[in-house]
């Protein structure tokens, strides 16, 4: 037995518990980049409680995660319902649907970026030649609406996922359950209420805690379409603890910044696991 | 109702559709172009010269484009099997311990996905450097397995802990039936679906990944397609020629995937 979990626990152990450890021991010291630093016990957390740049950056964490998280789980949702029945050419639709969450996302952040673009910008031209805009928006400007256009990146890419795991849960609800719901009368709102979304629960957690974490690792659209800017004010932690650690060098601040909030995320993961995991 | 109903079903997916391969579209535009024109005169809506192939023809051309795929594939096809390997092995072996101690380990590897990229990164790239494989696809192929493998394992020991399964295994044993023989004979055959689902899912991984591939590899001989994307931000002069790798690199494999998700979905949900 021994033998065949070997693999799996020295793989996800020794790229995960030995680097964590490593972690822990930076946020402990002051170490740079190719410095190894002195023992600082717990400055740099001390020094995050009040630094108003972390601050900042852990409520557009909270901003950016919970608003893609609403539109993904409601849009997700409506597009599972739509495709639950079948019709003629369902699957390549069903396909195209989830090519956003199999190209990689460095890819499409970039083609998202020209997209948004001020300079002859899709976007931009677009809603100039229909009149809507006189001159060139610039999306990415100011925080507000550069923060909707990750937010709007966000979803695209993530939605699928909630597709695929809201539609597993409602094919788990017998063909003939719907249709004598819908011979005895029951309307298609209260078909939805009180057949599909129950059976759309688990699923849904389990999709709201990848989109969850998921979100904070979303370090590609961010760093490709903004940045972190204008000026910091899309920075969420991931990104703002990447740019103190290698761009900035201070190593040890940089990744007690996204240690940090790990305890939070532990949370979220044991409690939805156990709504999942329930037998 | 039912007609007005489907009205709503087919513009809810008309529409979905659209904006799933809107910048596929855009890119496409821009990959069928020479030059900057496409991104800077015209209406970036629609090409607006005859189509250009010639940054298709420079791919195929490229040594690079060639060596990008080569490590493309190396890195997703082993993390793959790597990833399947270890996640089937430890489901078996975790579906025979009690009930107990078995959704404890789970649930312990299951937390890892708590611990986000962002506070590995940079350990991980003092682990490798130390193993001397730092900028090589072998720091890659180290990484991305255990990115895999706790959702894997989780998936396979929920399969092999069904009723109908648990009895087929018993009988199996009673028959004289174990060790190798029995995980080669018994158990692959009947997680063969879920573990075409969890194929699927760890070329999601690697092809999402973007701070493993930023940190562990720097140069541009061991990157793959993906880091390529990334590494020179985008050639303004010729965007053409990325967007084409882009199309061309990555676009046949996830196009693969997709068409398979919602046959195995099923196998994990």
């Amino acid at each position: 037995m021994a033998v065949l979990l070997a693999p799996a626990v020295v793989l996800v152990l020794g790229v995960i518990a030995y680097p964590l450890a490593l972690a822990v021991r930076y946020t402990l010291s002051d170490a740079t980049i190719g410095e190894d630093g002195q023992w600082v016990g717990l400055q740099q957390y001390a020094f995050l409680a009040r630094d108003p740049e972390y601050r900042a950056a852990l409520s557009h964490t909270v901003i950016y995660t919970g608003l893609s998280l609403v539109l993904k789980l409601s849009l997700g949702t409506a597009v599972a319902v739509a495709l639950a029945a079948p019709f003629r050419g369902r699957r390549p639709v069903y396909a195209l649907l989830m090519l956003p969450l199999l190209f990689p996302v460095v890819m499409d952040s970039i083609a998202w970026y020209f997209l948004f673009s001020t300079v002859h910008g899709a976007f931009n031209e677009g809603l100039i030649a229909l009149g809507v805009l006189r001159q060139p928006y610039a999306f990415t400007g100011s925080g507000g609406s550069a923060l909707l256009v990750l937010v709007a990146i966000n979803v695209w890419h993530g939605t699928p996922l909630v597709v695929m795991l809201a539609l597993a849960g409602l094919q788990s609800v017998p063909r003939d359950v719907l249709d004598s719901a819908r011979v005895d009368g029951a309307r298609a709102l209260a078909r939805f209420r009180h057949i599909q979304l129950p059976s759309l629960i688990a699923p849904l957690a389990l999709a709201a805690l990848l989109g969850i974490l998921g979100t904070f690792g979303d370090y590609a659209i961010v760093h490709l379409v903004t940045a972190g800017g204008p000026g910091g004010e899309t920075h969420i932690v991931s990104s703002l603890a990447f740019a103190e650690a290698l761009r900035g060098g201070s190593l040890a601040t940089g990744i007690a910044m996204a240690l940090a909030v790990v305890p939070a995320y532990l949370v979220a993961l044991v409690l939805v696991m156990r709504l999942v995991l329930r037998p | 109702m039912s007609r007005a109903l489907s009205g709503v079903r087919v513009l809810v997916l008309t529409a979905a559709v659209a904006l799933s391969l809107l910048p596929f579209y855009w890119m496409a535009l821009v990959a069928l172009s020479a030059g900057d024109d496409q991104i800077t005169l015209g209406n970036p809506w629609i090409l607006n010269r005859p189509p250009y192939l010639g940054n298709f023809g420079d791919l195929l051309n490229s040594p690079e484009f060639a060596r990008w795929m080569v490590n493309t594939l190396l890195v997703t096809v082993g993390t793959v099997l790597v990833a399947l390997a270890a996640s089937l092995t430890a489901a078996y072996a975790i579906s025979q311990l009690g009930r107990r101690s078995a959704r404890t380990l789970v649930t312990v590897l299951l937390a890892t996905y708590a611990f986000p990229q962002t506070v590995l990164a940079l350990p991980l790239l003092v682990m490798v450097s130390r193993l001397h494989v730092a900028d090589t696809v072998w720091a890659l192929l180290l990484a991305y397995p255990g990115l895999v493998i706790p959702f894997g394992t989780w998936a396979l020991w929920r399969l092999l802990s069904r009723e109908p399964v648990r009895e087929l295994l018993d009988q199996a044993r009673i028959e004289g039936a174990h060790g190798l023989d029995m995980l080669l004979r018994i158990v692959l055959p009947l997680a063969r679906p879920a573990l075409a689902a969890l194929a699927i899912f760890g070329v999601a991984v690697v092809f999402n990944d973007y701070l493993y591939l930023y940190v562990l590899v720097t140069g541009d001989q061991a990157t793959t397609v993906m880091g390529a994307a990334q590494s020179t931000t985008v050639d303004v002069e010729n965007p053409g020629f990325r967007f084409a790798a882009m199309l061309l690199g990555a676009g046949p494999i996830a196009l693969l995937c997709a068409w398979f998700v919602e046959r195995y979905a099923r196998e994990l949900a």
